[in-house]
């Protein structure tokens, strides 16, 4: 099996054949570059050790499990309801689309359904979530080139999209908020209207980001043609989300599963992208903000009446059986397989976040690029490093 | 600084460098979960504005640093790594535990790979509560941290008497003064 | 082996999931002898167990049906808790458990499984697939000639169950430190923290600090 991509092969050679030119009497000696755990370049906690031959990667590997706290092994010792305060942490800046995938995980064993208003709050929250986490990404995604007012206006708009989960939910970052068969409480009055505005904030937000970053030559020279993944290896190694969609793959959970939540109840689009290098994988999430926005606003339009909680049991005991569920999240593909031994707590409880896939390319990725362009991958390759070591 | 290590400091100057000490502080951030968000908002954004109260996020190493805000889950694998730059801060350096995770090991008190709280491995001036504290807790415990240090007599420090109170400047933080700190 | 009822109270008509019936048909049909057991339930999953020698061959015939997208791979421990919830009080004797070993979906005949799910790119077409793994050699087949991307899961799955994978390029430590002992995901791994302490749920309410005065009125 061919593990470097044609493009990344001949970039390699090139450059080496350029480098054997120049340098014909400077031979390049090995060496080992280590980047982490705690460096200002690397997001979060994440190791990256690398062995250069001059300035090119030859070969890398990140060294996860810095944040390792063991989610799969507590989930075994708490029951159901604990389980949503704990998987929160998971990806941290998007908590509230962590609980959904295991509720509807333990309500699919439960036979249990949520109540349609339920559904669609579930699904405005789960999209505000999603605007709270990807804008940091664009904020955070020029620090990481060098340019640090973007992340300026990200902080300043986030904390908007944080106030409404806090309004709606009482936490600005772990809700805490969803319940098997409903929601804990219904919206605050005056959400409606405050999120609208927001909305439009949000929007304002993503063309500030646009001129600023996305217009900028240099940052389009930094990602145009850097980390090239063609469309068979992102799925041999399960990238998920904006990732598998800037290879040019047409697959987005939310669309093309039935699930009970109300996407289907608003009308937006799934946004591709054929170049599959970091530049694509930017603008795809950028984006998915500004649809995100827009299913928010035509969701609001349409809430439905009703309760926001069906009758369950006051001690939940979740019946004997296997499931399955997952979610388009901010970083991919989470899902949840639980097994549950009829008792108040699952039995065994695996994770599938999306950054632990979408990282384990690194290695792949990073053989034949340069220094610089590894910060431009991470960046763009965009995890969460409670994601990738839960 | 010779009279500082005799302790032989006339009062107004210990209260002048104290007070100087207090208002030049260089923050490293030691971001690790989701308290590192709460933070990075803290510092980094218009709405908190941490420098404001004369902190100076951002150094460029921790060998630059006068605080450390250790904030997030402190994992066994992590420790050693923690341990190792805050011996290459100089003194005098303060520590501020944020989050419960950093406090005690929070909602991972039963895990296999978490240290329960950073206080094992460095010893720690303010701690700061919350999953995760909001920005303001820690705008909060920088300002306890600060009162601290005014109160505080160098000279005991340096000889390694611990961190001693001066006479109070007022009551309730000169209390505080020797014990860590819980903010909120 | 058979499509069962979504749960044996419906009794009026069970509900059939045509599309699923016609994937699983072809998985079963491409595997022939190597399936253990499937199960389909209607507008839920698909499960199929395959036998432990035919681990690799098995999923590269699955993944040739089209089913190319790698979602995970993990194992599961079947073998219930010695510690329990980890919610009784240390002091007392331990209460009486059920400690046989019993399988969930598929069935199986021994302690650990491994679970991959694979899916169709760009549907919700999705298969689980399991095989068990033997007590005593516990090792499996490598799944990375097949999947570049089981690299990483395999490793956990290796750190986390002790379960090996012959032919992995590089069975080391993923997230806990070169010299952890123990394989924490099994069952018999114990949480310390849980051994040590009650668990604080079942310890009663301390008075708080200002509670002095009601405490004392209550008493007197």
């Amino acid at each position: 099996m061919t593990l470097i991509g044609d493009r990344q092969q001949l970039s390699y050679i090139a450059a080496q054949a350029a480098d054997a030119r120049v340098n014909v009497e400077l031979e390049t000696e090995g060496m080992t570059l280590n980047i982490g755990p705690q460096h200002p370049a690397t997001h979060g906690t994440l190791r990256i050790i690398a062995r250069l031959d001059g300035e090119q990667v030859v070969w890398a590997e990140p060294s996860a499990g810095y944040m390792h706290r063991g989610y799969e092994k507590l989930t075994e010792v708490r029951t159901f309801p604990q389980v949503t305060a704990l998987v929160n942490r998971i990806d941290w800046l998007g908590s509230f689309a962590n609980e959904v995938p295991f509720i509807l995980a333990a309500e699919k064993l439960m036979g249990v359904e949520a109540t349609p208003r339920a559904q669609h709050i579930r699904t405005i929250l789960f999209e505000l979530s999603r605007i709270a986490n990807v804008s940091l990404f664009l904020g955070d995604l020029g620090v990481q080139l060098g340019a640090v007012t973007p992340v300026f206006f990200a902080f300043r708009d986030r904390e908007y999209v944080l106030n409404l989960i806090e309004a709606a939910t009482g936490g600005r970052f772990h809700p805490n908020f969803d319940r098997i068969g409903g929601l804990k409480d219904d919206l605050p009055a005056g959400f409606i209207d405050e999120t609208r505005s927001v909305m439009k904030k949000l929007r304002n937000f993503c063309d500030e980001i646009e001129n600023l970053l996305f217009g900028n030559e240099i940052f389009q020279s930094r990602t145009r043609g850097i980390g090239v993944i063609p469309k068979e290896v992102a799925l041999q190694y399960g990238l998920s989300g904006a990732n598998l969609r800037a290879s040019g793959v047409d697959w987005d959970l939310r669309r093309d599963q039935k699930i009970a939540m109300a996407w289907d109840k608003a009308d937006w689009k799934v946004i591709t992208h054929p170049d599959g290098d970091s530049f694509a994988r930017c603008w795809v999430r950028l984006q998915e903000v500004r649809e995100s926005t827009r299913i928010v606003d035509q969701l609001l339009d349409t809430i439905p009446g009703g309760p926001v909680m069906v009758k369950v049991p006051k001690i939940i005991k979740v019946p004997e059986g296997e499931a399955w569920v997952s979610t388009e999240n901010p970083l991919g593909e989470m899902g949840y397989y639980v097994v549950s031994k009829n008792d108040q707590g699952p039995f065994r409880v695996k994770i599938r976040s999306a950054s632990f896939n979408n990282i384990s390319i690194v290695p792949w990725l990073l053989k034949g690029v340069y220094v610089p362009d590894i910060i431009t991958i991470l960046a763009s390759l965009y995890f969460i490093l409670g994601d990738i070591d839960r | 600084m010779g009279l500082v290590d005799r302790g032989r400091l006339p009062k107004p100057l210990t209260t002048l460098f104290n007070m100087g000490r207090s208002y030049s502080m260089w923050v490293y951030q030691w971001g690790l979960a989701c308290c590192a968000i709460e933070m990075g908002a803290a510092f980094g954004s218009p709405r908190y504005d941490v420098m404001r109260l004369g902190v100076i996020p951002l150094p460029a190493s921790p060998r630059q640093a006068d605080l450390v805000v250790i904030s997030g889950t402190v994992t066994d694998k992590m420790a050693p790594a923690i341990k190792r730059l805050y011996e290459q801060m100089p003194e005098p350096k303060y520590v501020i535990s944020m989050g419960s995770c950093a406090n005690c090991g929070g909602p991972y008190w039963d895990s296999y790979s978490v240290t329960k709280g950073v206080d094992q491995i460095i010893p720690v001036d303010v701690y700061v509560p919350g999953c995760p504290p909001r920005p303001e807790a820690l705008l909060e415990g920088i300002v306890l941290l600060q009162q601290r240090i005014k109160n505080e007599d160098m000279g005991a420090r340096w000889r390694g008497e611990g961190t001693v109170p001066m006479s109070a400047v007022d009551g309730e933080s000169a209390e505080r003064g020797g014990v860590p700190v819980v903010a909120g | 082996m058979g499509v069962f009822p979504l749960s044996p109270a419906d009794t009026t008509e069970a509900p059939r999931d045509e599309r699923r019936e016609t994937e699983l048909g072809a998985i079963l049909g491409a595997l022939g002898g190597n399936v253990a057991d499937s199960l389909l339930k209607p507008n839920d999953d698909i499960w199929v167990r395959v036998t432990t020698e035919s681990w690799r061959s098995s999923i590269e015939t699955i993944r040739s049906l089209g089913y190319a997208y790698f979602c995970f791979l993990s194992a599961i421990d079947w073998m219930p808790s010695p510690f329990g919830k980890g919610e009784n009080d240390p002091t007392q004797p331990a209460p009486e458990r059920d400690n046989s070993i019993v399988q969930g979906y598929t069935g199986g005949a021994t302690r650990f499984q491994l679970l991959v799910r694979l899916v169709m790119p760009g549907s919700t077409s999705g298969v689980n697939i399991k095989c068990d793994v033997p007590d005593d050699s516990m090792t499996v087949e490598s799944l990375v000639p097949v999947f570049a991307g089981a690299n990483w899961h395999e490793r956990e799955t290796w750190e986390m169950f002790g379960i090996n994978f012959a032919g992995h390029p590089d069975l080391r430590h993923m997230y806990l430190p070169q010299d952890f002992e123990g394989f924490p995901l099994r069952k018999d791994f114990p949480l310390l923290a849980r051994i040590v302490k009650p668990w604080p749920g079942i310890v009663d309410v301390e008075p708080l600090p200002g509670d002095e005065n009601e405490e004392e009125s209550e008493q007197s």
